[in-house]
């Protein structure tokens, strides 16, 4: 397992973001659902090494992330696209690229071919030598996708990956997401159930920073059909159907 | 993926907040000064106010005449009008600038409400010590630095426009030192002398208007401030 | 975007430590590349242009006087540090500003490291831009000619304030990622730099002189030319602003968040050492004791400073030769023919020296270079002139006549046998009387007695309080009397009074 979360919890003074989460993933592309405010980016940026949590165990690709040569490790392998995304204007695409490359250890010999493998994955081969202030929202958010996936990552964790890009660009996105998971864990954390019907082996539902629901997407649809749930496509039916059921299991028991 | 411990979530979001008590113009110029962090730019022209009460009581002064007198209450002026220049930057960027026309008036309002602040911070600094020239010419240069800072921030944009307060300190400096008196280093001219206070008015209201009508330059805004 | 359909190799990852300096190297470019700095560097350039060259300008061709202000008392360092304080703020909150905190944290080089390639890039434009200058400034003097030997040991004073400065503002703008980081650190710089200037200026000796506009001591009137620049001040400056460099870099590997345990514990160290260092440095500098060619620190004082730079003087005249250091060979001639009319005056005398050599001057803490007295000593006695503690020509202020009656003033100051004092009432009526023999008029004489700086070595020997007499009084009514003689007569009485005159034996009214 790459993934192994434990009763995993995390408080931002008294707000609970993450209510002791348990679960564990392998390869594959998963999905993880949820409404704003479900705890989806506090839990991806636990995995990703850069928030401590504040109960439970973690443990990344076999190790724990507490010390820091484990942590390390974990970093090197690690793909990591943040929902706002950050970025030094200046920076070219191919800079920007390849400074990532390099603060992943990655050895220096390897770091060109990586960094021109990765922008031509996302489709930026014309805009390698573009500074990032000049291009649009979804370029920028696919020059992102190129820096968390430069070091062939075992652990990909994206968070709104496809937010700004069109549709054309989504579809090869997701086969994308596909051919990673064939070897790596992907944790795509998104509001489009689209992508997750199409892209996601597994996905998991969050609200109020506890999963709701785990299990495939045919799953999730099955639960929404006869529910009367709101939703133009089966997959929202069922999102709305395991949302709806689990606030109202709440409210009985409150 | 496995999952244990499927949890039900709690019921839904609570009910909005009441609305605020007071008008509507006030609140709006309470949340703009906060954008600007103008709170932190006034406890940082008390600091300049501070500085300057110091260095007349400590009697701090660089060896050189009564032109070198001038060095650090210039250093203290110069560096309130950094703080407003950094003052100017927005975290919003277009949807700001593609509201109503109320921003110009907040540009305005805001500029010189934290210009007379500094004036009168370092007015009160000076109180009980010799301030060479006084506080007109304090006045006079808090002013023309200002503008000079407002300038660079309409070319450079807010978070760049310390490096004209800067430029100009050393550049007054350096005309101290070899007695030069344009009126365009008007620290350098005497206290009620009409030409260096021409100049330094001139500079104050050119960039009080480009930035109240234009507003900063924006390439990219940085997500924190 | 596209996907393989075969699903690449993968690659086992090599190990990183082999690996580190190359990638600290291309980390490095990428950041020299994208550096705030050398945006800066023209508008540094105008005013190190308008506040350090231009000024110098103006400066007799010396080395020791065209750095005096740049170098000496640190314009050049103003022109810097408050750009580089607050460009390098700019850049250390880069990552609190843009919002990459988290991806740079999720990296696996450590924080630190990173803030570290960044904070270099900058220093390395800074620093380059800095010794850029210089360098440009020091080849037109060469160009224009300048003597005496460039004030290298300064030049690396320069560097590394700025070194210093990039650091402290790099810190300032890493833990405060705020709008206001930028100016503050480049105000902070200003109010530093005028610190250092202020307490420079009141302070003479100790502590202080660690300080980098702190002139004091700095610039011995003959460094470079008869004596080397003297390095202890210095090293002992460079110690402490590369302490203050790397504490303050130091302090960023302290969070948790900058790096391993080990890592963090050798920057607590690192931070340690570099505050030892600065306050070693500034205790060295307490130990500094003013020698006669400038501070002398025991612990850091090396002998071969101490001896002159060997030349061959330049000499002049045929009969009464005057040599100078061949730095001042410019001088020379106008030095031969201020000196003529005193040697014509005196000449056949008891004690008339035969020729006019230059000596060392030693460097006054006190304001103003005067009191610096010539001598007559040897068999034939020779004429020592400390030229390096006098006025020159075109040098803050002086003009050619004023030098010309300075040199002669003070070769007869020391024929009469003053020294170093203003002399006995009787030596100074005899002193008058000669100066108007070598066309001096009386009248003219006091406000070249103030000039002269003499009325500050009274000071120093308990004399009369500064601020220069009218030509009235006993002492001048008897050189009146004295220069109304004939020429021979005077010098018969001079030839058979002049021992007892110099022993102090004789009194005003004994002068004829």
């Amino acid at each position: 397992m790459n993934v192994e979360l434990t009763e995993l919890t995390r408080r931002f003074g008294h707000t609970q973001a993450v209510a002791g989460v348990t679960l564990e993933a392998g390869p594959g592309v998963f999905g993880l659902l949820g409404p704003n405010g479900a705890g989806k980016t506090s839990l991806l940026r636990m995995m990703a090494t850069a928030l401590p949590p504040t109960s439970g165990t973690l443990r990344l690709l076999g190790r724990d992330p507490g010390g820091y040569g484990p942590r390390r490790e974990i970093r090197r392998r690690l793909g990591y696209l943040p929902q706002n995304l950050g970025y030094y204007p200046g920076f070219t695409v191919a800079d920007f690229v390849e400074y990532f490359a390099l603060l992943k250890d990655m050895p220096p010999r390897r770091v060109a071919r990586a960094v021109a493998t990765a922008i031509e994955h996302v489709g930026l081969g014309d805009k390698a030598r573009s500074k990032l202030r000049t291009l649009s929202g979804g370029m920028l958010r696919r020059a992102g996708i190129a820096q968390a996936i430069v070091n062939e990552p075992e652990l990909l964790l994206l968070d709104e990956p496809t937010a700004g890009l069109d549709p054309e660009q989504r579809v090869a996105f997701r086969a994308l997401l596909r051919e990673f998971g064939q070897r790596s864990t992907v944790i795509v954390s998104t509001h489009l159930v689209e992508d997750v019907a199409a892209a996601c082996t597994e996905v998991t539902l969050m609200d109020t920073g506890r999963l709701v629901f785990h299990g495939t997407p045919d799953e999730l649809i099955a639960r929404g059909e006869g529910s009367g749930a709101a939703g133009d496509a089966p997959l929202e039916r069922g999102y709305s159907a395991v949302l709806a059921a689990a606030r109202s299991g709440v409210a009985a028991r409150s | 993926m496995t999952a244990a411990g499927v949890h039900q979530a709690a019921s839904g979001a609570g009910s909005a907040p009441a609305a605020r008590p007071g008008p509507a113009w006030l609140r709006l110029a309470w949340l703009y000064l906060v954008s600007r962090r103008a709170p932190t730019a006034l406890v940082l022209l008390a600091g300049c106010g501070a500085l300057l009460w110091a260095a007349l009581h400590l009697h701090w002064t660089v060896a050189g005449g009564p032109a070198a007198q001038m060095l650090f209450p210039l250093v203290t002026e110069a560096g309130a009008a950094a703080v407003i220049a950094a003052t100017t930057y927005g975290p919003f960027g277009e949807p700001e600038r593609a509201t109503g026309r109320r921003l110009p008036y907040l540009r305005l309002g805001v500029t010189v409400g934290l210009t007379a602040a500094a004036i009168g911070t370092l007015a009160i600094g000076s109180t009980g010590g010799y301030l060479p020239g006084g506080l007109a010419a304090m006045a006079r240069n808090v002013a023309g630095i200002t503008g000079v800072g407002l300038l660079c921030a309409v070319v450079l944009g807010g978070m760049l426009a310390w490096t004209g307060p800067i430029a100009y300190w050393v550049l007054a400096e350096g005309a101290l030192a070899n007695g030069l008196t344009t009126p365009w280093v008007w620290p350098a001219r005497p206290p009620l002398d009409r030409g260096g206070a021409i100049c330094a008015c001139l500079v104050f209201v050119t960039g009080l208007v480009l930035i109240t009508v234009r507003g900063v330059h924006e390439s990219v805004r940085d997500t924190t401030t | 975007m596209t996907a393989a359909t075969d699903a690449p190799v993968r690659r086992p990852l090599a190990p990183a430590g082999g690996a580190v300096p190359l990638t600290a190297a291309r980390l490095l470019r990428l950041e020299l590349r994208h550096n705030a700095m050398p945006w800066l560097l023209p508008l540094i350039a105008a005013l190190f242009w308008f506040d350090s060259y231009r000024p110098s300008t103006s400066m007799p061709p010396y080395w020791v006087l065209r750095t005096f202000w740049n170098m000496g008392q640190g314009a050049t360092i103003i022109d810097f540090a408050p750009f580089v304080a607050g460009a390098a703020a700019w850049v250390g909150s880069r990552d609190g500003r843009r919002g990459t905190a988290d991806l740079v944290t999720a990296a696996a080089r450590p924080r630190w490291a990173v803030q570290l390639a960044a904070w270099a890039a900058t220093a390395i434009w800074a620093v380059g831009g800095y010794l850029a200058f210089v360098g440009v400034l020091f080849a037109v003097y060469a160009h224009q000619g300048v003597r005496g030997e460039p004030p290298w040991w300064w030049v690396a004073v320069g560097a590394a304030a700025v070194l210093a400065f990039s650091a402290a503002g790099f810190a300032v703008g890493a833990l405060y990622p705020s709008r206001f980081a930028a100016p503050l650190a480049a105000f902070g710089a200003v109010f530093a730099m005028l610190m250092s200037s202020r307490i420079g200026f009141s302070h003479t000796s100790g502590w202080a002189q660690i300080l980098p506009t702190n002139s004091n001591g700095n610039f011995q009137p003959d460094s470079g030319m008869l004596y080397p620049w003297l390095p202890d001040l210095p090293i002992a400056r460079i110690m402490f602003l590369a302490g203050i460099t790397v504490a303050a870099l130091c302090l960023l590997g302290l969070p948790a968040a900058a790096g391993g345990p080990r890592l963090r514990r050798a920057a607590a160290v690192a931070t340690v050492a570099g505050l030892a260092a600065a306050g070693a440095a500034a205790g060295l500098a307490g130990t500094a004791r003013l020698g006669p060619h400038g501070l002398v620190i025991p612990a850091l004082h090396d002998a071969a400073s101490d001896r002159p730079i060997a030349n061959v003087p330049d000499c002049e005249g045929s009969g009464f030769r005057v040599c100078l250091n061949p730095d001042y060979r410019p001088e020379l001639t106008a030095v031969t023919a201020a000196l003529a009319p005193v040697v014509r005056e005196v000449a056949g005398l008891p004690g008339a020296p035969t020729r006019a050599t230059q000596v060392a001057a030693a460097y006054s803490a006190g304001e103003g270079q005067g009191g610096q007295a010539m001598t007559i000593s040897g068999r034939p006695p020779v004429l020592g002139m400390p030229l390096g503690a006098l006025g020159i020509p075109g040098a803050f202020g002086w003009t050619d006549g004023e030098v010309a009656g300075q040199l002669r003033l003070l070769f007869v100051h020391a024929f009469v046998g003053a020294g170093t004092s203003i002399g006995t009432p009787a030596q100074q009526a005899v002193q008058a009387a000669l100066l108007q023999g070598a066309g001096l008029p009386i009248a003219r004489q006091p406000n070249l007695l103030a000039s002269a700086g003499l009325w500050s070595l009274a000071r120093t020997t308990g004399g009369p309080a500064p601020g220069p007499p009218p030509a009235t009084g006993p002492v001048y009514a008897v050189a009146r009397r004295l220069a109304a003689m004939s020429a021979g007569a005077r010098h018969a009485w001079l030839a058979a009074h002049l021992a007892a005159l110099r022993a102090d034996h004789l009194t005003l009214a004994q002068l004829p």
